[in-house]
């Protein structure tokens, strides 16, 4: 048997993989708001496995019944989705149009813009899409003093 | 001990590394090695990058040094500082936030973020990053070292660059401006010095939107300082823009083994990370960029 401080390493590692995908590439995290993160049912409508911005398209249904078009951008490039295992076939199947999932959106500062940052996908069978995909919130890296 | 008290440590401590923007765990390939190596052999694909990979854009390595020029910017001339503020970057501190604020000992260049929709990054458009902004990039950059001449080529953005070794000389006012600039190099002592000008003004030192002209001179000296690291310092020279010389941060890179680099197929070799305009304009910035930053198209 591991012992705990094996496990917990080994979950450590796995740890600074995914979040080493916390890290903005391209400067696009100011457009977001971190702290209006929510959750919601949604269906694909479209993913684009692209550099250097993966996109996916999504309909959220309302209460009532309306469905709202949304566009979220996938922080991580290809480069970092297959360090974690995401590479295009696996991924375009995971979130082929009309698969229902699960997603964490930080949605932009622009008020019904129903454009979001995607911070995580879970698929139907409860899967983990594309690893943890959240945002570096700064947008940059702080910098040392002089 | 309970395993959750020991993740926690865990998490904590790798939580604390990126909070620094430092990137990843000590690799074994980032150690210092005492290895043989020719010093005057810069041949190998090398990483500013943070990643367990060492590939794939984020942080930079623990020492590597960070993702811009330098912290410490000289005064700006009258056009330097009119040529700067054009600039809208989209890195660092979002520009008039409590989090821009509370760093005064960084530069302002490092506070002033706007969405990208609202900025005017030339990189969000595709166009090439220029040779500063490409060496600092925390991606995998592979030297290609012939007898009389040394290509640098990035993985990100795919781009090359020729720096000749064959005794030239730089032309003082070259006809024509190039992307890469114009480079020639020597060695000098166990120091490759690269002197380089002719840069297109429209690209930008680093991603907070430094300026050059047409007149910058770069100089840049690499130093092989063990098997596994090459260290680089780099000196901008452009009187119209700074009012003395401005010297970078001194920036660390390490050597990724051959198969460092894999894909999902076990190729490996420098991945191709080009920012297509039909990709990332024609799309992204379209259809995801702009409305975020409430630009909408029709």
């Amino acid at each position: 048997m591991q012992s705990n401080l094996a496990v917990a390493l080994r979950l450590g590692a796995v740890f600074l993989i995914v979040s080493a995908l916390l890290f903005a590439h391209h400067g696009t995290a100011t457009s977001y708001d971190n702290s209006k993160t929510f959750t919601t049912q949604a269906t694909v409508t479209e993913f684009r496995y692209a550099n250097p911005h993966p996109q996916l398209y999504f309909d959220v249904k309302d209460d009532q019944g309306n469905v709202a078009h949304w566009s979220g951008e996938i922080a991580p490039n290809p480069a970092q989705l297959i360090q974690v295992g995401w590479g295009r076939k696996r991924s375009e199947a995971a979130l082929a149009p009309g698969t229902v999932i699960t997603i964490t959106i930080s949605p932009s500062r622009v008020m019904d813009a129903h454009v979001g940052l995607v911070q995580k996908i879970v698929g139907g069978s409860g899967e983990l899409v594309l690893g943890t995909i959240a945002l570096n919130p700064g947008g940059g890296e702080p910098t040392p003093k002089k | 001990m309970h395993l959750f008290a020991v993740l926690a440590g865990v998490l904590l401590f790798s939580s604390t590394l990126f909070a620094q923007g430092r990137g990843g765990p000590p690799l074994a390939r980032i150690a210092p090695s005492d290895k043989a190596f020719d010093p005057h052999d810069l041949s190998g694909i090398w990483t500013r990058n943070g990643t367990p990979g060492g590939y794939g854009g984020g942080g930079t390595c623990a020492d590597c040094g960070d993702r811009g020029f330098s912290n410490d910017v000289p005064p700006f001339t009258p056009l330097g500082q009119k040529l700067f503020d054009a600039n809208k970057p989209s890195y660092g501190r979002l520009l008039g936030s409590a989090d821009a604020a509370a760093h005064p000992e960084e530069a302002i260049g490092r506070r002033r973020a706007v969405p990208p929709a609202n900025g005017t990054d030339p990189y969000q458009y595709c166009n090439p990053e220029g040779v500063t902004r490409a060496l600092i990039y925390p991606d995998p950059v592979e030297f290609i070292q012939l007898p009389d001449r040394i290509y640098q080529h990035f993985e990100w953005g795919y781009g090359i660059r020729t720096i000749w070794l064959d005794g030239r000389k730089l032309t003082d006012d070259p006809d024509f401006l190039r992307w890469w600039g114009f480079s020639t190099a020597r060695w000098d002592g166990n120091a490759l010095v690269v002197e380089s000008n002719g840069f297109d003004p429209r690209t930008w030192v680093d991603h907070f939107g430094y300026p050059h002209t047409d007149k910058m001179h770069l100089q840049e000296r690499y130093r092989r300082t063990n098997y596994n690291t090459v260290e680089l310092t780099m000196t901008i020279t452009d009187p119209q823009v700074y009012t003395k010389p401005w010297v970078s941060q001194t920036k660390k890179f390490h050597l990724l083994p051959k198969d460092g680099i894999k894909t999902v197929d076990g190729w490996t070799g420098l991945l191709e990370d080009v920012c297509a305009p039909a990709d990332e304009v024609d799309q992204f910035d379209k259809r995801v960029r702009d409305p975020a930053g409430g630009v909408t198209h029709k």
